[in-house]
């Protein structure tokens, strides 16, 4: 255990532990009055607050806790997985702690404890669930020292914050170094870059993805990442390709391929009318199982697998996984349905090529004209070089727009993105502010009617907001 | 109104599009659908060659080569396969071909790269200009002014993103003075480089769709190489001159910030979504 006491904070003297005490009070207060005053659901904020009162406060609460510590990042499908593993865990009898509100970075994370543990520090949880965004793992890594590290995929994502995608790569491989033989490793076999990682750690490693040919395609779509090997760079050839680049690979120059999967989805019928419910036989080291998922898409295949490898890390068995999972709702802003009166909305968080695509295929394949809002912002969680944009296949969609409003800081980007898929001009609107934005698309949507929203992190939070005003949804920390 | 749609002119402009998997990290693939769809919105055609490695080419067909970035691993793998079409692109160079280049492969048209860690990689040596890795990474938004005998002065946007510091030989002209942000190398003042019609720049956004004088610039260089001068008709650009006048005001709204992510106000970073962030 790293010794903490040095840093100045924590510790097992009075001075320390009163520290510790004010740092969990003062982050606990300060997510209540958050949340009472309704100003952000403190989600980040009591673990900032904790922190700047006790920078140690995470390190101190982890290094008495006898609780599982899973870890799980990635550039995709970090919430959904962590919530399906939730799930499996409170079906199987644990207490869970968990930042289910996808609070991923440092603040949000040291807020589990400040929440859930008592003022000595006292957690009374059996299981630890981090969702940690892979930028912050550096950091966070050290100071939770985890039993299990679920990496779900690495695509290209927010370029401008974490530089390319390849020192985000090795920053991860090389943390999994320093984790114990005790600790169990959980990587996406089928991605080829994810599944290299590891190779000097001690931790025992799982794999997990898809083998079927079911679904997918021949050769990856242009938005793919890695399609080159990891070893030699010689391009990658694909049995298939289910995902961007995750798929069934191998290198013909050096023989790399992907290595064999301890949890496989080796039969996936996917609902053809882009919603659920996906079935899924998913194969695992403890026996099979036969997944119905009330969630659409191949994405949510991955978090399954992932979310099932995640459970045999941590021995919870497989018994009560398919019942766990038949009941999993979509996350927050994850193509999630809202009713608005009479008419539905479906809200996209999207922030990447990938996800941004995969949402459009899905919606693509709803019946009718489509009615959209597009919002993107530049912020620190959004990013500020919105060049991916243009890796989107919006042609794709854009056949079936019936009109769009584009809104947001990148507003006018989009507008111009939207122009260049051939989306006619007298379609396509920009309203910078909102709610008028919302009202406009709602409007545009009609009587009954159907609205898409596909957002940037940032303003799907203030749609939700305004969403959560008219008393559509909940509030996200309630969710 | 719907979009445009020319008449056919009978025109045909012939695109060699480099490495369009290998270099293509900042979806720099929008510079071919601006260049495509400005064609196409004019009844010009474009006929398009993806050329990947191992291949060679003959380039001085072409009319218009795109040549854009990618990260290190990539442009490893570029340079050892450029020395293949070195001579080809040589010699389109000389004969007027237009040239786009960003980034990555705006250093590889130079003579060398030397990153801040690594082996040098050879480039082409078509641009005259060196580039050497630097350690830290200038990653903001962009602005600068040129100045060409066909538009006079123009201002380019963009996003620029390299730790890589260019310098200029005699042999090359600066593409423009930078307004906002680092260009070549955070210190001369300039931002890429031009050589008969090569054209070499950092700035990423994708650069064309939201400068479309440049855009034009490059379609009517690139047409004028086997039709003579040919007069664009004018397109309706509204929609790019607001993407402009927005890129804009974020070059100068960053202007001074070595990372525009960095010098997001802290309060964006306590508690994403709590503000509304207005530039």
């Amino acid at each position: 255990m790293a010794d903490y006491s040095k840093h100045g904070g924590g510790g097992t003297s009075w001075p320390g532990r009163a520290r510790l005490a004010l740092a969990i009070s003062a982050g606990k207060l300060a997510g209540a009055s958050g949340r009472l005053f309704r100003i952000g659901g403190g989600t980040s904020l009591p673990g900032m607050i904790a922190r700047r009162i006790d920078p140690n406060v995470l390190r101190s609460v982890m290094a008495t806790t006898s609780a599982k510590k899973i870890v799980i990042t990635g550039s995709n499908g970090k919430t959904t997985t962590a919530r399906m593993t939730a799930a499996i865990a409170d079906a199987s009898g644990r207490r869970v702690s968990h930042n289910r509100t996808g609070s991923n970075l440092l603040q949000g994370v040291t807020s589990v404890i400040v929440n859930f543990a008592d003022i000595f520090g006292r957690l009374d949880s059996d299981l630890l669930l981090f969702e940690i965004d892979e930028g912050t793992m550096p950091v966070a890594m050290p100071e939770i020292q985890p039993d299990v590290v679920v990496i779900t995929n690495i695509f290209r994502d927010q370029l401008d914050r974490y530089g390319e995608l390849y020192s985000v790569a090795k920053a991860l491989d090389k943390l999994l170094e320093s984790l114990p033989e005790t600790a169990t490793i959980v990587l996406n076999g089928n991605d080829p870059q994810v599944a290299s990682f590891g190779q000097q750690a001690r931790a025992r490693k799982l794999y997990f993805g898809l083998r079927t040919t079911d679904i997918g395609r021949p050769v990856p779509e242009h938005a793919a990442d890695v399609i080159r090997c990891i070893r030699c760079n010689e391009d990658l050839v694909y049995e298939v390709a289910y995902l961007s680049h995750l798929g069934l690979y191998r290198c013909p120059n050096c023989g790399y391929e992907l290595p064999p999967l301890d949890v496989a989805a080796t039969s996936i019928h996917l609902d053809p009318r882009g919603d659920g419910p996906t079935q899924v036989t998913m194969e695992t080291p403890l026996g099979q199982l036969e997944l119905t998922l009330p969630l659409p898409g191949v994405h949510n295949v991955y978090n399954a697998a992932a979310a099932t490898a995640a459970s045999i890390a941590a021995g919870f068995g497989i018994e009560k996984i398919p019942a766990a999972l038949s009941n999993i709702r979509t996350a927050f802003g994850r193509l999630e349905k809202i009713q608005a009166g009479d008419q539905t909305i479906y809200l996209a968080f999207v922030k990447n090529p990938t996800s941004f695509n995969l949402v459009l295929r899905l919606i693509a394949q709803h019946p009718g004209e489509k009615h959209l809002l597009l919002v993107a912002s530049n912020t620190v969680v959004d990013g500020e070089d919105f060049a991916w944009l243009w890796d989107v296949d919006l042609e794709e969609i854009s056949p079936q727009v019936a009109d769009v409003i584009c809104s947001g800081t990148k507003a006018e980007e989009l507008a111009m993105r939207l122009k260049y898929a051939e989306v006619p001009l007298d379609r396509v609107r920009v309203i910078h502010e909102r709610e008028a934005a919302l009202n406009a698309a709602l409007q545009n949507a009609g009587p009954g009617g159907t609205l898409y929203i596909m957002a940037s992190y940032t303003p799907t939070q203030e749609l939700r907001r305004i969403m959560q005003k008219r008393g559509w949804v909940k509030p996200y920390w309630e969710e | 109104m719907a979009n445009e749609q020319g008449k056919d002119t009978r025109l045909v402009l012939r695109i060699g599009h480099l490495y369009p998997q290998l270099m293509s990290v900042a979806a720099d693939r929008g510079n071919l659908f601006a260049i495509v769809k400005r064609c196409k919105w004019r009844g010009i055609k474009t006929a398009i060659d993806q050329i990947f490695v191992k291949q060679t080419p003959d380039f001085t067909q072409y009319d218009l080569i795109l040549f854009h970035g990618g990260a290190d691993r990539e442009m490893e793998v570029a340079a050892r396969d450029l020395q293949l079409k070195a001579p080809s692109l040589r010699e389109a160079a000389e004969s007027n071909t237009v040239f786009l280049a960003v980034c990555a492969g705006y250093q590889l048209l130079g003579h060398s790269y030397k990153p801040f860690e690594g082996p040098e990689l050879k480039g082409v040596g078509i641009l005259d200009l060196h580039t050497e890795g630097g350690s830290t990474r200038f990653m903001t938004h962009i602005a600068i002014e040129c100045e060409f005998p066909e538009c006079g002065k123009q201002v380019l946007v963009g996003y620029e993103n390299h730790s890589g510091r260019t310098y200029l030989g005699p042999g090359a002209q600066p593409l423009g003075r930078v307004l906002a942000g680092w260009g070549n190398n955070g210190k001369d003042g300039y931002e890429g480089a031009v050589y008969k019609n090569v054209f070499g720049t950092y700035l990423h956004g994708p650069v064309l769709p939201k400068n479309p004088w440049f855009t034009d610039l490059l379609i009517t260089r690139a047409l004028a190489r086997r039709y003579g001068q040919v007069e664009l008709p004018p397109l309706d650009d509204s929609t790019e001159q607001e993407a402009h006048a927005a890129a804009f005001k974020l070059a100068m709204a960053f202007k001074g910030t070595v990372s525009a992510i960095d010098a997001t106000p802290w309060r964006e970073r306590l508690s994403p979504g709590s503000t509304s962030r207005s530039l």
